[in-house]
């Protein structure tokens, strides 16, 4: 699966996450596309990553810091 | 998807995402880049899923703040960034850690190893290997769990709370206990390696069985320090969390929930 991740440094938060499924590659990298440009016009300086995982408990377990706050993964 | 873009043209598409004013046709132009590793991504991942049977978290394309980043950090040219695309496997142990660095090393032969459990970087520890694949390359970051905690923990505290931190920067006290924390969770996972030699020393003895006295007293032995080896193992539990609580108590309270 691939998942395109909005993600707000600063706030240590995800802002939108975005599922695809295995096949659509294409058409996920066309959406970070989009959403850099959108961001870009707005001035917005959120991190921008498409990923694939297995599934999404994968991608929680290896992009911990996306997910969790820093009392979360400190225990 | 082949690049068509020249060296010059990404080198100088990276001194413009440097300084940060990124044009629209910019944007298009490093998606563009990106996008041409998509062959050499797709090589390695589909060899490590099929042929190791491990599933590696991929990340195609480096995002522009991290690439932007990079390349005020290191001084490089876009055109030397060598984790454009990549991916990350996390795994339980050290262990595991080398028995998967030993399959990876079969699987790729124009392979280069970075060892940052040897020589880390300011408290960063991993393996990083570095594939060349059609003229691109793909950077595989191979992590045990703990390895991976301190990874994480340290890149959220820089998010959220000064991005000098993760490159050993930033206030002087918080950087020393991150690093003396990197110092005992490596501690911990060379017990966990000494634990797992001795037990299988007394499995092998058990396996012998136990008629003889030498094997007997051996054994004993060998049962005794797997035992003072988890208290020391439970003390680094203790001691890393201790750490990690100071350092989230000593920052500012709305800053600890983010």
């Amino acid at each position: 699966m691939w998942f395109l991740i909005e993600y707000n440094r600063q706030q240590g938060e995800v802002v939108t996450l975005k599922r695809f499924k295995e096949n659509e590659r294409s058409k996920a990298e066309n959406s970070r596309l989009e959403l850099e440009l959108e961001l870009n016009r707005a001035g917005g300086e959120h991190e921008v990553v498409l990923l694939q995982a297995a599934s999404e408990v994968s991608l929680r377990r290896t992009h911990r810091r996306y997910f969790e706050d820093l009392l979360e993964l400190a225990s | 998807m082949a690049n068509n873009l020249s060296k010059t043209q990404i080198d100088k598409l990276g001194d413009r995402v440097r300084k940060g004013d990124i044009t629209e046709a910019d944007l298009r132009l490093l998606d563009e880049y990106r996008r041409s590793f998509s062959d050499a991504y797709e090589f390695v991942i589909e060899e490590i899923r099929s042929r190791l049977e491990l599933e590696p978290t991929g990340r195609p394309a480096k995002s522009t703040s991290s690439i932007r980043e990079k390349l005020l950090r290191e001084s490089i040219r876009l055109s030397q960034v060598q984790d454009i695309a990549g991916c990350r496997q996390v795994v339980q142990s050290v262990a595991a850690q080398e028995s998967a660095l030993e399959s990876l090393r079969s699987l790729f032969t124009n392979l280069t190893v970075v060892d940052r459990r040897r020589r880390p970087s300011h408290g960063y520890r991993a393996v990083h290997l570095i594939v060349k694949h059609s003229g691109k390359l793909v950077e595989i970051q191979l992590r045990t769990t703990l390895q991976h905690m301190w990874a994480e923990f340290s890149e959220k505290l820089s998010d959220v709370f000064d991005p000098a931190i993760k490159y050993g920067g930033g206030d002087a006290a918080t950087a020393q206990l991150l690093l003396d924390l990197s110092a005992l969770l490596a501690r911990a996972e060379k017990e966990e390696t000494a634990l797992m030699s001795m037990e299988q020393q007394v499995s092998e003895l058990l396996s012998r069985g136990t008629r003889s006295e030498v094997r007997r007293k051996k054994l004993i032995d060998v049962e005794r320090e797997i035992r003072e080896l988890k208290k020391e193992q439970i003390q680094i539990s203790e001691d890393a969390l201790a750490m990690l609580h100071t350092l989230i108590d000593s920052l500012p309270k709305k800053k600890r929930r983010t």
